[in-house]
């Protein structure tokens, strides 16, 4: 009989199964992301305490099926985080469900993920708190790229490896190489690149070194550094984010 | 259709096509599909009619409400048409079935709005997606409207939908006001979640 376990876990993704039943996607801090089913989750105040809504920190427990996707989710309670209460401003939301959906992107079913885990508490708990910002969303943006493994680099010219000239005032971001590259270099590439000014490239390295819960007073990267982003991510994403609209709208 | 042909296996071609139509509607699975269908089978022939009957008259004849875009069988909704309803107020609602609920409570006597959805961003349903660009053209036509209610939902969605249409209508010097959320009548402070014991007390009024 399978035994109960429990973690603290961010809710991603809900949707409505049935009259009362609901289908979770979890990003958990001890058991990576799982999708789970919440029987009752839409009348069972006492078991769930209607806490299986998206940006919701909770301590979930479940149990894992023997021939099941998904687990089965017995009961929520509220985590030891402060609530993410994102929902008193649109640019919150839209950040926060952006936030969300990277990183059920970027993870995989039930590999480790305390890292993203991590990252997206602080992220949104530093939105709940400050309110949107570029600053947040890039760091945000930065770290859980990092923690999935792809290191961008803004310092130095990632064929060379020599610092930029102190006097550049423009570079290039080449997705394929995921970073910077010098103008010596770039003669010789033929890859799509994004052009990127000095104050975002140097932004970009701050905000690339610096924890999430720190960017919220830092300063943003321009618009040239979210197009360098989106670029990237759009080589190692299977799909554009649903998000992305709403938040450009909105933010 | 794999579990479908298994499921329709021994089963005459008439009994596997009404199997494969139940079991498109939401929520039924095969198994409930074929229950639903031997339970129709088993029932006399004029029971079927009537069922069918009323599923191709509810086909022709419900449109939406030309005014509130409530479900309706002529062109103005019979709320709409009521002329002791009061239409300097109008109630904004998701769906059908959340103006159903509000008009069992018998404690609105206003009109109504359905947006048919709710802003939501993590399934890429924006303001072009549902019916805002309506309720802004009657907000700025006759008759003149005082207050708009939103009544969406107490979810992300309903939220962001309920922030959304408060951006565009205060401008139009229109009263907005978001249904009260809190206890439940008649149930215990002891058995609230902290959600909920949070919006009660942010929404608290003195008496």
């Amino acid at each position: 009989m399978p035994v109960e376990e429990c973690s603290p876990a961010i809710v991603l993704r809900t949707r409505d199964y049935s009259e009362s039943d609901r289908i979770v996607t979890l990003l958990t801090l001890y058991a990576g992301k799982l999708g789970g089913i919440a029987k009752g989750a839409k009348q069972s105040r006492r078991r769930f305490e209607r806490k299986l809504e998206v940006f919701s920190h909770v301590m979930v427990y479940f149990k894992r099926r023997p021939h099941g996707e998904l687990v089965f989710i017995t009961r929520a309670e509220a985590g030891d985080l402060p609530p993410f209460d994102l929902t008193d401003d649109l640019g919150k939301i839209a950040i926060g469900s952006y936030m969300v959906e990277l990183a059920d992107a970027l993870s995989r079913e039930e590999a480790e993920s305390a890292g993203a885990y991590r990252i997206l508490a602080a992220s949104l708990g530093a939105v709940a708190r400050h309110g949107a910002s570029r600053a947040l969303r890039q760091a945000f943006e930065l770290n859980l790229l990092r923690w999935a493994g792809y290191q961008l680099e803004f310092q130095r010219c990632q064929i060379c490896a020599r610092a930029p000239a102190e006097n550049a005032t423009s570079f290039v971001f080449i997705p394929s190489h995921g970073g910077i590259v010098c103008q010596h270099c770039r003669a010789g590439q033929t890859d799509t690149f994004v052009g990127l000014s000095a104050p975002s490239v140097a932004a970009l390295a701050q905000l690339n070194s610096m924890p999430v819960e720190a960017a919220s007073g830092a300063q943003g990267a321009g618009r040239d550094a979210e197009a360098a982003l989106a670029r990237f991510m759009a080589t190692i994403l299977d799909r554009k984010l649903r998000s992305v609209d709403f938040l450009h709208r909105f933010m | 259709m794999a579990e479908g042909s298994k499921q329709g296996q021994g089963l005459p071609p008439a009994m596997t096509r009404l199997v494969r139509e139940l079991s498109r509607l939401p929520g039924i699975g095969e198994k409930t599909a074929s229950r639903l269908a031997f339970n129709l089978l088993g029932r006399p022939r004029e029971d079927v009619i009537a069922l069918a009957e009323a599923l191709l008259e509810m086909k022709e004849r419900i449109v939406l409400c030309a005014s509130c875009l409530g479900l309706s069988d002529s062109t103005h909704c019979h709320i709409c048409s009521d002329p002791t309803r009061d239409s300097s107020v109008i109630c904004v609602v998701e769906g059908p079935a959340d103006l159903m609920a509000m008009e069992r409570s018998r404690s609105f006597n206003g009109l109504y709005h359905v947006l048919h959805g709710a802003l939501a961003p993590l399934d890429g349903i924006g303001p072009d997606d549902i019916r805002i660009k309506d309720l802004m053209a009657r907000l700025s036509g006759e008759p003149p409207v005082a207050e708009v209610v939103i009544a969406t939902n107490a979810t992300v969605e309903g939220e962001a939908t309920a922030l959304y249409l408060a951006r565009l209508i205060k401008p139009l010097s229109i009263k907005v006001t978001r249904l009260a959320r809190g206890l439940p009548v008649g149930g215990d402070l002891e058995y609230s979640d902290a959600a909920t014991l949070t919006s009660a007390l942010s929404g608290r009024r003195e008496i």
